[in-house]
């Protein structure tokens, strides 16, 4: 399996009480574990089950994903503009793994 | 055009008890859903239009199949939304999802992708603060399995 990378895309700058979108994806086959390899061994299950977003270490938005999430994992959602400062993503894997991004906002 | 032995072994199996979750908008769906979100959490759901659940109706592949929810709530400390559980009960794992919404920091509206093994009713449940469970229930019918 290729490493999971992550990307978001979000504005650098809002007006105050604005509120802005958040678009985020990471690449990652999601393997539900309900699939058999050619020996008919079951492919152990490997997906992203949490995502979180902090907004100044404050969790803002969070997703609990099961095994039904299509590969590369898509979230689409919206925030309001409080104060300036760093916003965190964090993808955590089954295993441990986290994969994360940050984002600096500009609230004026 | 010919009956096919699959249309006529689909038209048997629409016939039967079970299949209700199989057939768009019928009342029977309906018990089916509030049933199924009892049995999952505990508490019975009250059917809402606050809650809106958007999907295609028909889609070719059960791999990627978009998926919108919003829920009308003024997002105050009194009175907002927890969470929004999404099921697909036809799944061979029902849970999908669920999204966590934070007062006065977020909207509760999401947007993602989704796999759905075969047509069914994907069920929606909004936890309110109060306690609350609203529910909402959309059809999709997708062409291929996307949970194979």
């Amino acid at each position: 399996m290729t490493t999971p990378t992550p990307r978001v895309i979000v504005p650098s700058a809002a007006a105050k009480g604005e509120v802005f979108q958040v678009k985020t994806i990471i690449s990652h086959g999601m393997e539900t574990g309900l699939r058999h390899d050619d020996q008919g061994n079951v492919i152990p299950r490997r997906i992203i089950n949490k995502f979180v977003c902090r907004y100044n270490n404050s969790v803002v938005f969070s997703v609990d994903l099961h095994e039904a999430i299509s590969a590369n994992p898509f979230f689409e959602f919206s925030l309001l503009a409080t104060e300036s400062g760093r916003l965190d993503f964090i993808w955590e894997e089954d295993g441990g793994a986290v994969y994360a991004l940050s984002h600096q906002l500009t609230v004026g | 055009m010919s009956l096919t032995r699959r249309d006529v072994l689909l038209a048997a199996s629409a016939g039967f008890a079970g299949a209700a979750l199989f057939s768009p908008g019928s009342a029977r769906a309906n018990d089916e859903a509030l049933d199924l979100v009892k049995q999952l959490t505990g508490r019975t759901a009250t059917r809402s239009d606050r809650l809106r659940l958007m999907m295609p109706a028909e889609f070719p592949t059960g791999y990627t199949v978009p998926m919108s929810l919003d829920i009308e709530s003024p997002m105050t400390e009194a009175d907002h939304v927890r969470q929004i559980r999404v099921f697909a009960p036809q799944n061979p794992i029902v849970e999908v999802v669920s999204f966590r919404f934070v007062p006065q920091r977020s909207l509760p509206r999401v947007s993602t992708r989704i796999r759905l093994a075969k047509p069914q009713h994907v069920v929606a449940v909004a936890e309110m603060n109060d306690g609350n469970l609203l529910m909402t229930t959309t059809w999709v019918r997708v062409a291929t399995d996307g949970c194979a």
